[in-house]
């Protein structure tokens, strides 16, 4: 069984690596990867200052080790769930469940199977809390960190084992809880009456100094009851912890006999979890789909229904773009939750309530939180809402059948995120206008400059908004292999890469349409001050002219993308 | 109503599609068999507009697919072998939004009989994600057939259907040829060919390989006389 398991781990881990490194023959993942790599060299290696995970051999290093993994396990404990103990995939249940094989061996796969990504988990661990330095002394933090992972893995599976045996035999919800929370409470009562005594003597050393403190701490940890409670955890972290490669072989068989009895503990169990593990493979496959349609998880799937924010009728004439901007905008309002619109305007209200002070009354918090939502509304906005090409490029199909000019339909799918994004950036500006509208005082502009610079945000923020959608959408018909569309999305070191560049070249982009409309703004601002407009007033005007001429530059995009769009080919755009 | 002249589509290096001609007149049925990889997808979505082809012509309604792509696909139908359709919309707004893009200005006065004859009344307001297979297909058949079209193009459309899917799926077929729409029908199940298609065109690496009533093959091959669709398709194909 073991041998099957390492023959899928090897020739797994071979035929990904061999992919990855033919598709290098493509510029695209070529440049990804360099790209990539100087990424991950700059965020893994690049001098830091800190000890990093040198600093878990000091005097508290143990005590926070042993709390933090202490914690993990309580916490599984405490709101755990018997779903399942083994995450399986879809595959997994259909090969393993099916083959004539004991429920050990399944486990015994099951467990070698999960030793590379934990491994890689220990070593990307010690990458990033050891500033990049490999020594030796850290390659033993590797593989004292796997051992802490993989036991608490089984620990997990255990302790799923336990829940998932108590609601067969009908304790269930808050029957379950209570004795996790009973055990706890016991715990606690054993901790607290070793630290009693004790107590005065260690506040007392942590006066003198944190080392003699920790000290005082860590005598107390290693005698009487608390030595023999904690000990299975300190066994599990000394080789973590260990100075130097012969403290770390001594501590390594605690370590091991830890683990040992944490897999008997699992394989030892009657319990059958198979048709909780199938159940599971299949949620975990829904979410992993939803996550790749850039979805919010399996809730959000969950909680779409068929009635949304926006219910209007579609006439039935009319410019086919109408369709498609109904479409997506009816689609992405069913995404969002009347739910969480109510919370975030209770945040914002009684938010500036409970932090109103003095000369700032509650309202000016209001219109200052606003005006940051519009902010990042704005800015994360038009990447965050894909309701556009860069979701519907997916169904390319479907969208070349329709007897739409592809002008039509991209100017259908770009105006979509705009009016729905537009819609809540001018909400918060108007909002904010309207909070302090009635606000008179020395800390805030007179009421007729607020109202002209509302009207040259309004358009300005329009013009900002509609390069950012239209950047995105030019990216994907443009370049749809770099971008990934829809579920087919590339991971790995090269599709960092690629993510990198793409934001970059949106960036230059922005930049390059934004230059004409401030040039011509400006100068219109200029000109109307020197006719004898106040400065103030002189930006709605200035304004309105630049957003005309990105309304112009856009028009001109969505022509452009529309002949793209027309010539587009759903085999050579990945769709397909 | 299609006519398609000298079509020819590659894929980098691979030809798909070689030189291939052929008509479907109103009324008629045109059946497209060939082994997987022969050209079957790629001519049906050269025909709907959706890959634009190397060379050639094709024609729909007396509309050039090249030069007026929005007349010729406003006549025409294509239903995929897989039902995609939006997530996000319901199975009511699926059919208005498919209204809307060919203009079907009496959508209103149709939804509820089309929702009927579709069986899915009680689906109208449900999401795809809530429908099985077989009312997905129902359901792109009929946003296809709300706009009457006088061309349908099919793929593989058997797919999913349960029996009784299949026998009104056929009646649909032979219904809408009878009112005088050109058909043409892309499937692996040749008895199904058989039974509803007035011509095959059986397709081999992207060529013609025959084009015809079964009994004009027979005239061609004396040989495969009295031998099934199968046999002849077996034959031709050298599979």
């Amino acid at each position: 069984m073991i041998g099957a398991a390492l023959y899928l781990v090897g020739r797994s881990l071979l035929n990904a690596t061999r992919r990855r490194v033919a598709r290098l023959r493509q510029p695209k993942y070529l440049i990804g990867l360099v790209v990539g790599g100087l990424y991950f060299y700059w965020f893994f290696f690049r001098p830091r200052r800190g000890a990093g995970l040198g600093a878990i051999a000091s005097p508290g290093g143990e005590i926070v080790a042993v709390g933090l993994v202490g914690a993990l396990v309580l916490l599984k404990w405490l709101f755990g769930s018997a779903e399942t103990p083994f995450t399986f995939s879809l595959a997994e249940t259909q090969y393993l469940f099916t083959a004539p094989l004991t429920r050990r061996q399944v486990i015994d796969f099951k467990l070698v199977r999960s030793q590379l990504p934990l491994f890689i988990s220990a070593v990307l661990s010690a990458l990033v809390f050891s500033s990049g330095q490999v020594t030796g002394l850290r390659v033993f933090r590797v593989v004292g960190l796997w051992l802490v992972y993989s036991t608490l893995q089984l620990h997990y599976a255990g302790a799923s084992l336990v829940w998932a045996s108590l609601t067969q035999h009908g304790v269930t919800g808050l029957r379950r809880r209570l004795g996790a929370l009973l055990g706890l409470a016991s715990l606690s009562a054993l901790v607290w009456w070793s630290l009693r005594r004790a107590l005065p003597g260690i506040v007392a050393a942590f006066q003198d100094g944190s080392t003699q403190g920790y000290a005082a701490l860590t005598s107390v940890m290693h005698s009487g009851a608390l030595a023999v409670l904690l000990w299975p955890l300190e066994a599990l972290v000394a080789p973590l912890l260990a100075t130097s490669p012969a403290l770390f072989a001594s501590r390594l068989p605690a370590a091991l006999l830890v683990l040992a009895v944490h897999y008997v503990w699992v394989v030892r169990s009657t319990l059958a979890f198979e048709e909780a593990a199938v159940e599971h493979a299949a949620k975990v496959a829904r979410r992993i789909e939803a996550a790749r349609q850039a979805r919010w998880g399996e809730r959000t799937l969950r909680a779409r229904q068929a009635t949304g924010l926006i219910r209007l009728r579609l006439a039935a004439t009319g410019a086919p773009a109408g369709a498609i901007l109904w479409k997506n905008a009816v689609g992405a309002t069913r995404d969002l939750s009347q739910r969480a619109l109510v919370l975030v305007v209770v945040l914002v209200i009684g938010g500036a309530m409970a932090f109103a002070n003095g000369p700032l009354r509650a309202l000016d918090l209001v219109a200052v939180m606003l005006l940051a939502l519009g902010a990042v509304a704005l800015v994360l906005g038009p990447v965050a809402a894909r309701c556009d090409l860069r979701q519907d490029l997916e169904m390319l199909d479907v969208l070349k059948g329709y007897p739409v000019h592809g002008r039509e339909m991209v100017g259908g799918e770009v105006a979509a995120p705009v009016m729905l994004i537009g819609l809540v950036v001018w909400s918060c500006l108007l909002g904010a206008f309207a909070a302090t509208a009635a606000r008179p005082g020395p800390e805030l502009p007179p009421l007729g400059d607020r109202l002209a610079l509302l009207l040259a945000a309004l358009p300005a923020t329009a013009a900002v908004l509609l390069v950012l959608v239209l950047v995105q959408n030019a990216a994907v018909l443009l370049f749809p292999a770099w971008i990934g569309v829809g579920r087919d999305r590339a991971v790995g070191l090269e599709a960092t890469g690629q993510r990198i560049l793409m934001t970059a070249g949106s960036m230059i982009a922005l930049i390059v349409a934004l230059v004409p409309a401030v040039l011509a703004g400006g100068i219109t601002g200029v000109a109307a001050h020197a006719a004898g407009l106040s400065t103030v007033w002189a930006l709605p005007l200035g304004s309105l002219v630049g957003s005309g001429v990105v309304g112009f530059e856009g028009a001109l995009a969505v022509h452009f993308l529309g002949g793209v769009f027309d010539r587009i080919d759903p085999a050579a755009a990945g769709t397909g | 109503m299609i006519e398609v002249q000298g079509l020819t589509k590659s894929y980098g290096s691979v030809a798909a599609v070689r030189d291939l001609s052929f008509s479907v007149a109103p009324g008629e049925v045109l059946g497209l068999v060939g082994p997987n990889g022969a050209g079957k997808t790629t001519t049906l979505r050269s025909l709907a507009g959706i890959v634009r082809p190397a060379g050639g012509t094709i024609r729909v309604g007396g509309h050039d697919m090249e030069r007026d792509p929005v007349a010729a696909k406003r006549v025409l139908a294509f239903m995929p072998d897989e039902p995609h359709l939006f997530d996000y919309l319901t199975v009511e707004e699926h059919l208005r939004f498919t209204a809307r893009l060919y203009q079907v200005a009496d959508v209103e006065r149709r939804l509820p009989a089309l929702l009927q004859e579709l069986e899915l009344s009680e689906k109208a307001k449900a999401l795809p994600g809530e429908l099985s297979r077989g009312m997905k297909q129902k359901l792109v058949i009929g946003c296809g057939l709300l706009h009457d079209p006088s061309a349908l193009l099919f793929d593989e459309p058997l797919t999913g259907l349960d029996p009784a899917g299949i026998r009104r799926m056929k009646q649909t077929i032979r219904e809408r040829a009878r009112q005088g729409a050109a058909v043409v029908l892309s499937s692996h199940l040749l008895h199904l060919v058989e039974e509803i298609c007035t011509r095959v065109l059986i397709l081999h690496r992207g060529r013609k390989v025959a084009l015809g009533t079964i009994e004009e093959m027979l005239t061609e091959r004396p040989d495969l006389r009295g031998r099934s669709l199968e046999d002849i398709f077996l034959t031709l194909t050298g599979t």
